[in-house]
């Protein structure tokens, strides 16, 4: 199991090595503007194939690429339907707070828990692989932080029950 | 029959994907034969060989991804494999590696993790930037 994660990962940290080759493109529409492209989807010319990394059915990965900018949306496994909640409003706490992570994107992709949206600048100001470590630290980080979010509600509702039950004794 | 844009490009392009077709179920009956004297690598070399055709029929690929498919699920040596496999099939491999990866089907998932793996440390990252920016020739 350990294994299939650590290819997984591999995987996703060679595709992304591959895919973060952005340089500044201003926009074609509209003078003067710099958009990311990726977001926008207007001239396929600027877009390269979106990669799809599945580990199994619930984990998967969307990586698109365009010329100034790069979208990775992680699935994160869900087990049950309170890891479901728990995954919900962890993740939702840090897309709030996007400003703070710069990379971030503020919603996920539809379909997605989460997304990054790297640009050309962030790859100018930061360094390249420190950005992929990052990526690759935080896929390994969220299923740590889940399992421990889980087992410290089961743990605080077993001590609340215990505790309000022994009124009743 | 794919849509019709005009123009006799259209009426080759339909011909052809009926030939396509028959060639690739030719192909698949030669790939069972090679898999059954447990020849793996040269069945994925036969899958791969002649998939490169410049093909928008969905039929067409998706034909050719089941063959290609059954020949990837059938190698169980991948060092040996690549070893054997000329490098000029390396980027068609990771374009269907990828196609694979995309499926969600976990035991095609393990597998085409593990072989991605070892292709990579093979081609080098420019194998995956080429399938990356091939809008052309997609599988």
């Amino acid at each position: 199991m350990a294994n299939t994660q650590r290819l997984y990962l591999t995987c996703i940290r060679n595709t992304l090595d591959a895919a973060m080759c952005l340089q500044n493109f201003p926009c074609q529409e509209v003078e003067r503007h710099n958009k990311p492209e990726v977001e926008l989807k207007t001239s396929p010319e600027l877009l390269l194939n979106p990669v799809l990394i599945c580990r199994n059915e619930a984990e998967k990965c969307l990586i698109e690429t365009s010329i100034n900018s790069l979208r990775i949306s992680l699935k994160v496994k869900q087990a049950d339907e309170l890891e479901n909640i728990l995954t919900k409003k962890f993740l939702r706490f840090l897309s709030m707070r996007a400003e703070a992570f710069q990379v971030l994107r503020r919603k996920p992709v539809q379909g997605y828990d989460i997304s990054f949206l790297i640009t050309n600048y962030h790859c100018e100001e930061m360094q390249k692989h420190k950005l992929i470590d990052f990526i690759v630290q935080f896929m390994e980080d969220i299923d740590k932080e889940i399992s421990e979010l889980k087992l410290s509600v089961n743990t605080r509702g077993r001590l609340v029950a215990t505790e309000f039950l022994k009124q009743f004794i | 029959m794919s849509g019709r844009r005009g123009g006799p490009e259209e009426f080759v392009e339909a011909e052809n994907a009926e030939a396509i077709i028959l060639r690739i179920e030719q192909k698949s009956r030669k790939i069972e034969t090679l898999l059954r004297q447990s020849r793996p690598v040269e069945a994925l070399k036969t899958a791969l060989e002649g998939s490169a055709p410049k093909t928008m029929d969905e039929r067409c690929k998706s034909a050719n991804w089941i063959v290609v498919h059954r020949a990837i699920m059938a190698i169980k040596d991948v060092d040996g494999m690549l070893f054997s496999l000329d490098p000029e099939y390396y980027d068609i491999l990771m374009k269907y590696l990828y196609r694979g990866l995309s499926t969600g089907d976990r035991p095609t998932c393990d597998q085409c993790l593990q072989i991605h793996e070892k292709l990579t440390q093979r081609a080098g990252l420019g194998c995956i930037l080429r399938c990356l920016a091939d809008t052309e020739n997609t599988v």
